[in-house]
């Protein structure tokens, strides 16, 4: 038998190429994010997902409509979303007052763990514990999350309008959020 | 062919000399050998002519071994290098120590070799030259398996296998008792002016035939496989759960035309994994069976079921093959930082340093620990025991399960961004808390010194790696291979061989007989005797035939 090996990283960081759904989808590549806009018409409804957050809460997708919503996969042991934390607080801050809601979704992790690390980084939005990874599967037919961290980001009519694979950084995701929440 | 005359039936009277091989059967060697041997430079300078020069270079076998050595020579830095899509902190850890030539490899992709447009240069060429090489052949064995046998050659008595007798019928009607023999004993005939000529064996063709096109076959197959397929790997410990998904896995290694949309969407469960050891004897510390024993949902909101994966029996969802590579223990640690709070609290899989005690090794991160990040490198025995002062593990199943961990505190270098392995603790930002080495067992603690916490070891669980395979071209290439090898027996068992008749009128008027056979490679021999056996068959049809004589005119 095999020794599994040097596993567990490869999760880790976006190195899985963009795949977009519309070749109409506006490409830029910001930080080591690979990141993409679709433009209003050729965007694909988010699937309806809920679940329990860590702390215990339950929380369903489709209570936030009428919001943009910022849907980010992280891990509390994985490098890259470490350090894209503290931006994802300050924008989640920064957008709040234009009708901007953040819910992460916590993958392959302990709750014992996800929960030292929002505290640590001072994040006040929710998060959904997802330990069978059934929300990101839930994405599987519209824009799949190919990467941990991977960030999506919802309209107001519920279409996914955007996804960075890999590290966000305050502009790749504050570009897409400002032409989001302009209507955009 | 050889050079050896067939017995000679009745008054046949045996040519003299060598065996002149008639012209029509050099002319079809059967794999064309002959026009790679002398590729004809080009004649003049135009375009054409240097296309085509360059084109029968390429389906050459010579340039298909160049290309196929290439592409083993190309596959060796992938193996000397870290790669981005099995090991990218490895890849990060080049870069780090080699500045200066780190980006150079960079660029000529060594670092992601199976993806670089070399490579993929290297391999369409060898798909190339191997598909230029083998339709050609597949046509031309086409042709040759539909064709009709040539002419009878003029001088009969020069083949190798020949008899001549007379007959009382008259020229017409012994081509027409010979073709109706020859057409009973499933020959193909082409008939003329007093000549006949049959042959049988079509079916080596056939079968050289089916060897080329399931040649293409396996190559497709192996493209198929290359273009759609994806292979990856997971560490699932008992009691959790992961889907096929990309952010779920540990390794993703997906074909050319594979995105994350395309995988299965299964989910699966390691419910418990169980493994039986060799207790004594010279086989001891041996593996005798594991069984992971898992629950599936082929898609979600499916019900789930279960199954029993072993070693050679995969798991089966929607063509997707689960394996079971490897397995492992994942002890269960729990650490509350300086603050009393609990900062980790889980399973955390170790990996097998000894295969044959599984004593193993693996590091415990808590990044969110205050007021400082706490690390633990050390080992997980199954059954400890003490070797005079040393710690070791006499038998691969936990049967008296401890750790020995080394408390590290500082910074673990995660939060900077850069992906690191997780069985490996990056100390260079850390400092070694001075504790004496513990030994803990399932529910003991040690406190770290200065405050900073405490680890503890609370129990285990075991661990498997599961391989997830998914290659459409698996049965296509298998089908392929056994239709290859059924043409290749087929192609070297059955043999061609050719029964040419000439009737004409003797000097004393009686019509005389000529029959000769003729067998294209007949390796494995045995045509003389067939030829014998059918040429007295011939001579007794033309001579107790007991249709009406009709006269003799002409």
């Amino acid at each position: 038998m095999a020794v599994a090996g040097v596993l567990g990283v490869a999760a880790c960081g976006g190195q899985i190429a963009a795949n977009t759904p519309a070749s109409n989808g506006n490409n830029f590549v910001s930080g080591n994010g690979t990141s993409s806009y679709f433009k209003a018409g050729s965007r694909l409804a988010a699937p309806a997902v809920s679940g329990s957050t860590l702390s215990g809460a339950r929380l369903s997708l489709s209570s936030y409509r009428g919001k943009v919503v910022v849907i980010n996969f992280w891990g509390s042991w994985c490098a890259p979303c470490r350090s894209e934390a503290p931006t994802l607080a300050v924008l989640s801050e920064q957008y709040q007052s234009k009708g901007v809601r953040f819910v992460g979704v916590d993958i392959r992790d302990s709750p014992a763990s996800a929960r030292a690390f929002v505290q640590n980084f001072g994040i006040s939005y929710p998060s959904l514990n997802d330990p069978a990874d059934e929300i990101a599967l839930a994405f599987r037919h519209t824009v799949p999350p190919a990467a941990i961290p991977s960030t999506l980001v919802i309209d107001r009519n519920g279409q996914i309008a955007g996804r960075v694979i890999g590290q966000t950084s305050y502009s790749s995701l504050g570009n897409i959020l400002a032409k989001v929440t302009a209507g955009g | 062919m050889t050079d050896v005359r067939s017995p000679q039936a009745g008054n046949g009277a045996a040519a003299p000399g060598v065996a002149e091989e008639p012209a029509d059967v050099a002319e079809e060697t059967i794999a064309g050998v002959a026009d790679e041997i002398g590729t004809p430079r080009p004649g003049g300078f135009g375009a054409v002519a240097w296309a085509r020069w360059a084109w029968r270079q390429l389906t050459s076998m010579r340039i298909a071994l160049v290309l196929l050595f290439l592409l083993a020579l190309g596959s060796v830095p992938g193996s000397l290098l870290p790669q981005q899509g099995i090991d990218p902190a490895g890849v990060q850890q080049y870069f780090t120590a080699h500045p200066a030539l780190a980006p150079f490899l960079n660029a000529l992709g060594l670092f992601n070799v199976f993806a670089a447009p070399w490579f993929a240069a290297i391999y369409l060429l060898l798909f190339v030259s191997l598909a230029g090489c083998v339709l050609p052949r597949s046509f031309r064995l086409a042709r040759t398996a539909r064709a009709r046998p040539p002419q009878a050659p003029r001088h009969l008595s020069r083949l190798p296998n020949s008899v001549r007798y007379e007959t009382a019928m008259t020229t017409e009607e012994a081509s027409a008792a010979a073709a109706a023999f020859l057409t009973r004993r499933r020959f193909r005939l082409s008939q003329g002016e007093g000549w006949l000529s049959a042959e049988k064996g079509y079916r080596r063709e056939a079968g050289n035939l089916l060897f080329h096109v399931a040649l293409m076959g396996v190559l497709v197959s192996i493209g198929l496989g290359g273009l759609f397929g994806y292979k990856a790997d997971r560490l699932l410990v008992e009691g959790t759960s992961f889907a096929d998904t990309v952010t779920d896995l540990d390794a993703y290694h997906p074909g050319h035309l594979v995105s994350p949309n395309d995988l299965a969407p299964f989910s699966l469960t390691l419910d418990k994994f169980s493994a039986s050891y060799v207790a004594s004897g010279p086989d001891r510390n041996q593996p005798e069976s594991f069984n992971a024993h898992v629950s599936y949902t082929a898609q979600p909101g499916d019900a789930a079921r279960t199954y029993d994966i072993q070693v050679n029996h995969p798991l089966n969802v929607d063509a997707v093959k689960v394996y079971l590579l490897g397995h492992g223990y994942a002890p269960v640690f729990r650490v509350t930082d300086g603050q009393g709070k609990v900062v980790y609290d889980q399973a955390t899989p170790f990996l097998p340093a000894d295969q044959s005690t599984y004593l193993s090794e693996g590091v415990v991160k808590a990044p969110d620990a205050k007021p400082q990040q706490l690390g633990f490198a050390g080992v997980f025995l199954p059954t400890a025991v003490d070797v005079s002062g040393q710690l070791e593990s006499a038998f691969p199943a936990p049967y008296l399960p401890a750790v020995s961990m080394i408390p590290y505190v500082g910074n673990l270098g995660l939060n900077n961004g850069v992906p690191q392995s997780v069985y490996q603790l990056n100390t260079t930002g850390m400092h070694r808390l001075a504790t004496p080495v513990q030994v803990l067992t399932p529910g003991q603690s040690m406190k770290l010194p200065g405050g900073a916490g405490t680890l503890t070891f609370t129990g285990y669980r075991q661990w498997v790696s599961l391989q997830v395979t998914y290659d459409p071209g698996q049965v296509p290439a298998l089908i392929s291979g056994i239709a290859a090898l059924a043409g290749l027996v087929l192609s070297f068992l059955v043999r061609r061989r050719r029964i040419f008749v000439r009737t004409y009128r003797g000097d004393s008027g009686r019509t005389v007989v000529d029959v000769a056979g003729l067998a294209r490679s007949d390796v494995g021999g045995g045509f003389e005797a067939e030829f014998g056996e059918l040429a007295a068959g011939l001579k007794s049809v033309h001579d107790h035939d007991s249709s009406p004589r009709s006269e003799e005119t002409e």
